[in-house]
């Protein structure tokens, strides 16, 4: 199931999506640095954290490692639409859709109730 | 004893016989937030008469201490007598149970539902503030997806999301009206209402009432959040944007009420019905009031009744003794 991340996790996450290669941790540490003070082993431990829940791959590069994101930013957001989308989870109370899933019968008789709508007088403003 | 015959036929006939009647009443589509309140007040009341129900029986079992004072105790004797059972000391202990029982899983199911949902909600926004770009104009996170959807999450940093296919099936205008519904959800605090009718019907699951209660309210909002965006937008166009969004979802999706509640939506913004008449909704909020007060004042009415005898301090003109202990 798929979890949101913590704010480190997030912003590690972000620049390696962004990067075109695999990504260093001391690159990442230079990069996260331009925004605030971070100690060097925080940032090892972080990716290590994102690594291990797979995450993340790695290859060697000279003396350190290499990331690079498992799945796309895409197909990150496509799991979590679908978690959102699921109607069988605790989601159903914990977000408020527009309008829910159903099935394409549901769909086809919203269309006929629309259609009756255009039959009638048109577009009329709210009384 | 009864008392709780009373208090129980009550919660039952409300657990069963309402949920019933109430699901079949067509005013609720005219009076949205009238109905969550019934809806609720309902739910409540059948809570309370539950645990009243308890009370009353271990009334009669509680120990009166002769460390009390002549007119205190006379006073407690009186109201144990008025609620006095043939089962003795086993129906107090069975009542006192069931009170603590009753009160104790209706606190639990709430407050883990709502630490749940809270923590479903955090969770959800981390992740879709990363994987959405926000789009300031419109003050809304795009999510790139090729299924429609359009949702807030609510919650101290409320957010509306919205996939870049539900973007492209929504005119401006329907667009527009889309946001000014969610914006409604997140004003009005409607997910505390869905959250306090799903936790109803997590602590007693299988009972009619808090299961429909659930449904209803969730359909509920819908009309209420449908009607703040008829404010400022055309009830067609919200219609439209309902279409055109459930139009989108792939035809194999599980089953539910959502279905028939996005018609009667649709059907309500079509050919809206009159708003209930000012009477009609005075007579829902006193029915409201009543809702929640009937069991109180069954449960409670022995005890005054004992208390106007004038065994009791707090009958008029007669002054409690202030040290005689």
């Amino acid at each position: 199931m798929l979890r949101g991340f913590g704010d480190l996790e997030a912003q590690i996450m972000e620049r390696l999506w962004a990067a075109p290669e695999p990504v260093t941790v001391r690159q990442l540490v230079d990069d996260l640095q331009q925004g605030r003070a971070i100690a060097y082993t925080t940032v090892l431990t972080v990716t290590d954290i994102l690594y291990r829940k797979e995450w993340l791959t790695r290859q060697r590069q000279g003396r350190a490692y290499a990331y690079r994101p498992v799945c796309t930013r895409e197909q990150y957001a496509a799991g979590l639409m679908r978690e959102a989308l699921a109607t069988s989870t605790d989601h159903t109370a914990a977000l408020l859709h527009f309008v829910t899933e159903m099935p394409a019968e549901e769909a086809a008789a919203l269309r006929d109730a629309l259609a009756e709508l255009d039959a009638g007088p048109d577009d009329r403003p709210e009384p | 004893m009864r008392v709780a015959a009373v208090l129980v036929a009550y919660a039952l006939a409300g657990a069963f016989v309402a949920p019933w009647l109430l699901a079949r009443a067509s005013w609720p589509q005219r009076a949205p937030r009238l109905a969550i309140a019934v809806w609720l007040a309902s739910a409540a009341s059948v809570v309370l008469a539950l645990g009243l129900a308890g009370v009353a029986l271990a009334v009669p079992t509680v120990p009166v201490s002769s460390g009390l004072s002549q007119w205190l105790q006379a006073c407690a004797m009186a109201i144990r007598a008025a609620y006095a059972t043939p089962g003795g000391i086993i129906l107090g202990a069975t009542g006192t149970a069931f009170a603590l029982f009753v009160t104790a899983r209706t606190a639990v199911a709430l407050s883990g539902s709502w630490a749940r949902a809270t923590w479903a909600r955090r969770a959800h926004r981390r992740a879709v503030v990363l994987a959405g770009r926000p789009r300031h104009d419109i003050d809304a996170l795009i999510v790139d997806c090729d299924t429609a959807a359009a949702y807030c999450v609510p919650g101290r940093h409320r957010q509306v999301v919205l996939t870049t296919a539900a973007l492209a099936a929504l005119s401006d205008a329907e667009l527009a009206a889309v946001l000014a519904h969610e914006r409604a959800h997140l004003r009005g605090r409607h997910h505390h209402l869905v959250g306090v009718a799903s936790g109803l019907a997590r602590a007693f699951p299988g009972i009619p009432l808090f299961q429909a209660a659930k449904e209803q309210v969730a359909a509920l909002v819908e009309m209420v959040a449908d009607d703040v965006a008829a404010g400022a937008h055309h009830r067609a166009t919200i219609a439209t944007a309902v279409v055109a969004l459930a139009g989108m979802h792939a035809p194999q999706a599980a089953l539910g009420a959502s279905g028939s509640a996005a018609l009667t939506r649709v059907r309500r913004l079509v050919a809206p019905a009159a708003p209930l008449h000012r009477a009609a909704l005075l007579a829902g909020v006193l029915a409201v009031v009543g809702i929640v007060a009937l069991p109180v004042s069954v449960a409670a009415a022995p005890a005054l009744h004992a208390m106007h005898m004038n065994l009791c301090p707090v009958h008029p003109g007669i002054t409690p003794p202030v040290s005689s202990a």
